[in-house]
């Protein structure tokens, strides 16, 4: 386990995760699903983020994946995504499968389990297709429609804006760390734990200068949003209304709205 | 068209009043400079015209601002943003959208224009940046983010733009079609332009007038060119009038040979200048370029990158290049020709596809940047980015502390008074000034002793003072260090400083050799938009060469003793 | 000081907490765990970051930029958000921020700081366990009856909740927030144009008032609610279905509650639009 820690923290570095979440948020403008008014998703999201939970049958849970895997297929998601959603599901099944037999637990338990994980993997799938589909701003003009505080709404198209600053200040600040200090030996099963700790801890120490020069940047930023009229425009609702012309409902709404249904019937039908 | 009467402002908590009585007009049309050294309340002045002094930034003020007869701090900020643009100094920060089209409409939207778009996008017809509407934002260059954050004010259609040093960040070349294109805002469009700027080049080339700040008080309001001769007042705030102007004074001075004519501030006025005193001077100048020991030695390199679309890109292909022990290297070249890249090689931090590097004949290629540290040190652009504890001396020692080197107290020590950081060693390095920050940082890069230092753009967002102060920083660096490499966009500290240049563009090596190689090959300094110093230019001009100030007043020196 | 602090501080506040803790979460989020035996040394999250914005300046900017940051750079980043489910999450987080914001006086005492750090992840840890031992007993069905399973699940939780409270309590609230509010404090202000908070900028000597409990347990309920409203559902719809024999019949019932839905947000927002224009 350890050293499959370390393998993959070597891997891992700060450009790569940028890169992940850049692509993945504006990397596939040119997929069906960000066609796909923002709305219309919303809403597709409420229903399979919901529905599975009011199925037991493992045959229609099993034809539900099977559509929102298809649609998450289409969506071209980055790697890193589908990577941590297969990660997240097998541990925490797996977790609670091994110490549900240590209580005495036996085949019968595997079962639940197994509808659980897949009631867990349809939700997640649905929320990564909408999510991870839709370019940040839909999304945001999608969630300001349904009502959703304007300041969450910037704040997801601001928080795409500040990613790559942050990750610039925050790569260069460990560098710093790193360049400078003397990380540890790293060899032999005590040293690869020491190293660990080590990474950790200067992630850790980097947050301090993060803060201060984060703090400087911020000031700017918000001196600059109160000239640009960012509070002016959210307590005037033309304005709300005028940011929101730009969504409209097409053909290919209609198209994703029936074949999403006629999949469900389909599913029911078999049942 | 704006008028400043007894302007005093005091921020909260602080001791002295930063504007101490500001007198000022500004008339419709005017493209003006402000300059004063730092902490002479230029920025603040500022913001007390763009409404966000007192309407969100609270603090003690007295005086009048009218803007058309209104008086400014009773508008509403939505109306003040429309009759007054600012443009920061930290520009990055102050552009809030992921795509280039958005933010150029931001505002508008905000203030509830119809139609926003087309505002946006005319904005960024103004600012030549129609063919990136669609970009994101990181894929900008700086001298595109500058000019974004420039539209982003103007798609209001403001009749005053404010802009904060909007050169401090670019190369030469970028810096010329900025303020070319705000000269065409100010005289197709009728802007008024309002400019901190440090640059007197730019200043002699481009304002009309120009105002001295000083202690928070208005010294006074020249026309440029004039402004710029009262050079020993210029100097005495801080700010370095034109080279030609300066070596013109000198000339004069040192000679005692009286002329009636006025000091030149551009070349063309330096040309006539220089002309009438009728002698024609010696520009013999020597630099000894000696091969030494191979320092290091990088070849057949091939770096690529991945872009954010997925696609990946070249940046060199098999590159070579050897640096020689005691060379003192300038790395120039225009924005992502490859400079950073090239550093981040030598430093380990980027592994190259394929091709080796050689540190002092051993082979780096695979080792991790931590492991060749010690042998070669980076000092990066931004110093906030070097500050990682929370006192300028913690920063110093740390390298040492964590290497277990016996006496790193004494050490540290040394190297405070050595870069005359003895008065802020105990404080936190954001505070400081621009000037204050980057000797900070040097310290910090050369705590290990490092053969091999690296600089990134060591003069950036400094003004012309601060930067002849690490100039001359850098000089005592030279017996300390052997090989010294600096990427910069600084003419000036080229000149000054380096033995050897190397030219980039496109990921290739276009020019290496002495200045004077480099400085006289037209087809390089067209390609990789190399701007000579003013200085340069001048003696060029006059058929000669020199590419300091001092060697062009020793030339003419030289004849006048004769 | 607190109460002058203006609306555009706060909103400073709130970005440098977002981005910095979403920053954070985006990174606690792909560190993976580490497991000897059952105890789990999971790097759960850096919430000495916003508990340190807290302390330093206004709490409730600080809390809610955090979880906002949290949701955004982490769920939604990465494509793991899970709906309505996030809403505990958010609220637990901002109670347990705002809570140490406002319990620290001195932003000097640094034993203050590392109980109130550690008690901050304890209410957080608390309320969280608490929402999914729940949400586990809804998503099986007949989870009593499972053999072994609702030990487990207690047990798991119960135990995942004190390791979280004494490892991240101890390695990621309490030491570094003891670390850095010290060390920030005095430095981070003035880049922010804001003057330092003292003993007495406090809110005048009201430590917690009644009302601030109140709302803040208001908060959690909301959440809980938020996290149940469809499981709750479930279990109404699932009793009702019942009489259903057909797959097909529960089709339909889905297909119109979709209608549904549908209808009552274009109705909904149809009023909204109309109250707009009287209001205009």
């Amino acid at each position: 386990m350890k050293v499959v820690t370390n393998q993959l923290w070597d891997k891992f570095s700060i450009e790569f995760l940028r890169n992940q979440v850049l692509k993945n948020a504006y990397g596939n403008d040119d997929t069906v699903i960000a066609k796909i008014d923002p709305r219309t998703l919303l809403i597709w999201y409420v229903f399979f983020g919901v529905l599975p939970w009011f199925m037991h049958n493992p045959t229609l849970l099993l034809g539900l994946f099977i559509f929102v895997a298809v649609t998450t297929r289409l969506t071209k998601v980055a790697p890193l995504v589908l990577f941590l959603f297969c990660f997240g599901i097998l541990t925490q099944s797996g977790y609670l499968l091994i110490v549900s037999w240590f209580f005495g637990g036996d085949l019968a338990t595997l079962g639940p389990i197994l509808i659980m994980t897949l009631k867990v993997a349809i939700t997640s799938l649905a929320s990564i297709t909408v999510f991870s589909g839709l370019n940040p701003d839909r999304l945001a003009s999608g969630l300001l429609w349904f009502g959703c505080p304007d300041q969450f709404a910037f704040s997801i198209a601001f928080a795409y804006r500040i990613l790559p600053i942050l990750m610039e200040e925050f790569q260069n600040i460990l560098l710093s760390h790193r360049l400078r200090g003397k990380s540890p030996n790293s060899i032999g099963w005590r040293g690869k734990f020491r190293y660990l700790i080590y990474q950790v801890k200067i992630i850790m120490f980097s947050f301090l200068p993060l803060m201060l020069n984060i703090a400087k940047r911020s000031r700017t930023t918000v001196e600059a949003l109160e000239l640009r009229g960012y509070r002016y425009a959210n307590q005037n609702k033309i304005i709300k209304k005028m940011k929101l012309r730009q969504l409209g409902m097409g053909t290919v709404d209609v198209y994703f709205a029936i074949v999403s249904i006629i999949w469900l019937w389909g599913c029911f039908l078999i049942v | 068209m704006i008028k400043i009467t007894d302007l005093h402002f005091t921020y909260p908590g602080a001791a002295i009043a930063t504007l101490n009585g500001v007198d000022l007009e500004i008339l419709q049309g005017e493209f003006i400079a402000i300059i004063g050294n730092n902490g002479s309340g230029k920025s603040t002045l500022c913001k007390t015209l763009n409404g966000l002094i007192p309407n969100f930034i609270v603090g003690e003020g007295s005086g009048s601002v009218t803007y058309n007869g209104e008086d400014l701090w009773k508008m509403p900020i939505g109306e003040i943003a429309n009759c007054i643009g600012y443009v920061y100094q930290d520009f990055e920060n102050q552009i809030v959208c992921p795509t280039v089209s958005e933010d150029a409409a931001f505002s508008c939207l905000n203030y509830g224009h119809e139609d926003y778009v087309k505002k946006g996008l005319d904005a960024l017809v103004l600012c030549d940046l129609l063919d990136k509407k669609d970009d994101y934002i990181w894929q900008l260059s700086g001298g595109q983010l500058h000019l974004l954050a420039l539209a982003g004010a103007l798609a209001l259609a403001p009749d005053v733009l404010i802009l904060d040093e909007p050169i401090a960040q670019l190369d030469p070349a970028h810096a010329t079609q900025m303020y070319e294109t705000l000269k065409e805002l100010n005289e197709v469009h009728g802007k008024t332009i309002i400019v901190i700027e440090h640059h007197s080049e730019y200043i002699a080339e481009y304002c009309h007038n120009a105002i001295l700040l000083h202690e928070g008080r208005v010294l006074w309001k020249k026309d440029a060119r004039s402004a710029l001769r009262e050079c020993q007042q210029l100097i005495d705030c801080h700010i370095f009038p034109p080279q030609i102007t300066v070596a013109a004074q000198q000339i004069q001075q040192k000679s005692g040979w009286k002329q009636d004519q006025l000091l030149p501030t551009t070349i063309a006025e330096g040309k006539k200048f220089f002309e009438k005193m009728g002698i024609l001077p010696d520009f013999k100048v020597r630099q000894e370029v000696m091969n030494s020991q191979l320092a290091i030695q990088l070849s057949n390199i091939d770096v690529q990158y991945r872009s954010v679309k997925g696609e990946s890109k070249s940046l060199f292909t098999n590159f070579n290049l050897k640096i020689f022990a005691g060379d003192k290297i300038a790395l120039i070249g225009s924005n992502g020709a490859g400079k950073t890249t090239l550093m981040k090689l030598l430093v380990g931090l980027l592994k190259p596809k394929s091709g080796t590097i050689m540190l002092n004949g051993t082979d780096v290629t695979a080792l991790r940047a931590e492991q060749i540290a010690a042998h070669i040190s980076l000092v990066y652009q931004n110093p906030e980015q070097m500050l990682i504890k929370e006192s300028v001396r913690a920063d110093i020692e740390f390298a040492m502390k964590e290497r277990d080197i016996a006496n790193y107290k004494q050490q540290a020590q040394a190297l405070i008074t050595l870069f005359q950081l003895d008065a802020i060693a105990e404080s936190d390095g954001r505070l400081l000034s621009g000037g204050q920050m980057r000797r900070a940082s040097l310290a910090i890069g050369i705590a290990l002793e490092p053969p091999i230092l690296l600089l990134d753009e060591p003069t950036a967002n400094l003004d012309i003072a601060t930067r002849q102060e690490i100039i001359r920083t850098l000089d005592l660096l030279k017996d300390t260090i052997e090989t010294v490499v600096i990427a910069t966009h600084d003419m000036q500290l080229v000149c000054e400083f380096a033995n050897r240049i190397i030219v980039l563009a496109d990921g290739e090596v276009i020019g290496d050799g002495p200045r004077e190689v480099i400085f006289n090959n037209q087809a390089v300094r067209r390609q990789a938009g190399i701007e000579p110093p003013a200085i340069y230019q001048m003696a060029e001009q006059l058929g000669g060469s020199a590419y300091t100030i001092a060697e062009f007043v020793q030339a003419y020196q030289k004849e006048l003793c004769v | 000081m607190n109460k002058s602090m203006t609306q555009s501080q706060k909103l400073m506040v709130f970005v440098l907490s977002m981005s910095l803790y979403g920053l954070a979460t985006l990174f606690t989020e792909l560190i993976p765990s580490l497991q000897v035996g059952i105890v789990e040394f999971s790097i759960e999250y850096f919430i000495f970051i916003p508990i340190a914005l807290a302390i330093l300046f206004d709490p409730l900017s600080a809390a809610l930029g955090a979880a906002t940051g949290e949701i955004i750079f982490s769920e939604i980043m990465l494509g793991q958000f899970g709906g309505l489910g996030e809403l505990e999450k958010f609220v637990t987080i901002t109670i347990a921020i705002y809570l140490a914001g406002r319990l620290v006086r001195d932003p000097k005492n640094v034993k203050n700081i590392a109980c109130i750090a550690l008690l901050a992840v304890a209410i957080q840890q608390l309320m969280g366990a608490t929402v999914d031992i729940l949400k586990v007993q809804f998503a099986i069905e007949g989870f009593e009856a499972v053999p072994g399973l609702p030990e487990s699940v207690f047990f798991t939780e119960g135990f995942a909740c004190l390791n979280d409270i004494f490892f991240s309590g101890i390695f990621f609230s309490m030491i570094p927030t003891a670390y850095l509010v010290p060390r920030l404090h005095g430095k981070i202000e003035p880049l922010l144009g804001v003057k330092p908070r003292d003993r007495e900028t406090q809110l005048s000597g009201v430590k917690l008032s009644p009302k601030v409990i109140g709302i803040c347990i208001m908060a959690f309920i909301v959440g809980i609610a938020g996290e149940f409203l469809s499981e709750v559902g479930i279990a109404i719809i699932d009793w009702e279905a019942s009489w259903a024999e057909s797959g097909i019949s529960i089709f339909m019932s889905m297909l119109l509650a979709g209608v549904i839905i549908t209808a009552l947000v274009i109705k909904f927002k149809r009023r909204q639009a109309n109250l707009e224009v009287m209001y205009d």
